[in-house]
């Protein structure tokens, strides 16, 4: 039968089958998470991949500073079934390496990359994976980590434009605020019968 | 009746002769002025209509360009990221003179909601001169054409000088430009 909780339920028994998963999470009826180690990762992404989760969607990183963790994300995806599978693992952040699944999934080059040029995450096994590939000439710690402050940043790198006025302050000495205000007033009061208050 | 009398020519300098060339030729290129529409960010979304038969902007004598080295405008439509800003200094330098900027959006004037980006550029002005803004978030067709009219108007008054002002200062442009992108020339490997 074609049903969508069957098939969580599928992906849930090959997963527990092949790996010793830390962690699960339904995120929707299209949608399951696990959490395994780092070195099964590969094995798992194998499994999947030979029962038709054939399109590895998305890889990314998260910034877990309070762990002292980077969490990086696989999604994949079958084109049969409409379930999506989040692969999650846990790396040291302050020796972020994570082996490259370019021999299962050679899609995984340019997202490992961006992680890499992101996060600064090392992937050995993907051959040029230090290459330059958004940011160019990139001068601070990468910037999507939590530690890292885009306005100190901007400020340091970008001037601003510096304005003779600020306008985005009311001026206290300005006279047409009073009047504004008289007419709010007057306004308020035709809305309750004209009668002077 | 006409005199047949000898009348000596006025003189005119060499300067004088330029000037109203200038002024014959700024008459033809006010008229028809072409843009190169380098669309960066989200402003270019209001383009179409300004181009299209809705506010119709070939009535000004205006029509898009494809290549930076036959047109007039560099039209930067929206926020430039630092990735952006170096293709944007290739293509300005190649245009040839004159040449004039036009920012829309707020974002060109002061980085607008990506005032604390780490990538984007908060102010144009300090990378290339900027003849007229177009201000708004993001500025309607009205308000584009307005910015069009402007730009012919100061054409005519002779103070689109922009193209000028980066000869002059050219030094403080490149200096500023390297604070910012580190390097101009672009490095990858879809260009090496």
């Amino acid at each position: 039968m074609m049903n969508s909780m069957n098939n969580i339920k599928e992906v849930e028994d090959l997963v527990n089958k092949t790996v010793k998963v830390l962690k699960t999470e339904n995120i929707d009826k299209n949608q399951i998470a696990f959490e395994i180690e780092k070195l099964e990762v590969h094995r798992l992404l194998t499994v999947l991949k030979n029962t038709g989760w054939i399109q590895l969607s998305y890889l990314s990183a998260i910034d877990w500073p309070d762990e002292n963790k980077f969490e990086v994300v696989y999604i994949v995806f079958n084109w049969e079934k409409p379930v999506y599978i989040q692969v999650r693992t846990k790396i040291d952040r302050g020796n972020p390496v994570m082996e490259s699944i370019l021999p299962i999934f050679p899609g995984a080059k340019y997202y490992e990359r961006e992680a890499h040029e992101f996060f600064g995450i090392a992937f050995p096994g993907n051959p040029d994976y230090e290459k330059q590939l958004i940011l160019e000439n990139w001068d601070d710690i990468p910037p999507l980590r939590k530690d890292f402050d885009p306005s100190a940043y901007s400020a340091r790198k970008f001037p601003s434009r510096e304005y003779p006025q600020d306008f985005s302050v009311k001026d206290p000495n300005n006279k047409t605020l009073e009047k504004t205000e008289e007419r709010k007033k007057r306004a308020k009061a035709l809305r309750v019968g004209g009668k002077k208050q | 009746m006409l005199s047949t009398k000898y009348t000596e020519k006025t003189k005119l300098t060499k300067d004088e002769i330029d000037r109203k060339w200038w002024e014959v030729g700024d008459y033809f290129r006010r008229n028809s002025l072409w843009l190169l529409m380098y669309c960066t960010g989200c402003c270019a979304v209001e383009l179409p209509p300004s181009m299209t038969s809705a506010y119709d902007m070939e009535r000004l004598g205006m029509g898009p360009m494809a290549t930076p080295r036959q047109a007039d405008i560099l039209l930067v439509s929206g926020y430039l990221s630092l990735k952006t800003l170096r293709r944007l200094i290739y293509t300005y330098e190649q245009m040839s003179e004159p040449k004039y900027v036009i920012g829309l959006g707020s974002c060109p004037i002061n980085g607008g909601i990506y005032h604390d980006s780490h990538a984007v550029i908060n102010q144009l002005d300090q990378y290339i001169p900027v003849d007229v803004y177009v201000a708004g978030c993001m500025p309607n067709p009205e308000s584009i054409l307005n910015g069009f009219v402007d730009l012919m108007e100061s054409i005519k008054n002779k103070t689109a000088n922009s193209w000028k002002k980066y000869r002059d200062n050219n030094e403080w442009y490149k200096q500023n430009q390297k604070d910012a992108l580190g390097e101009v020339i672009i490095h990858d490997e879809f260009h090496e």
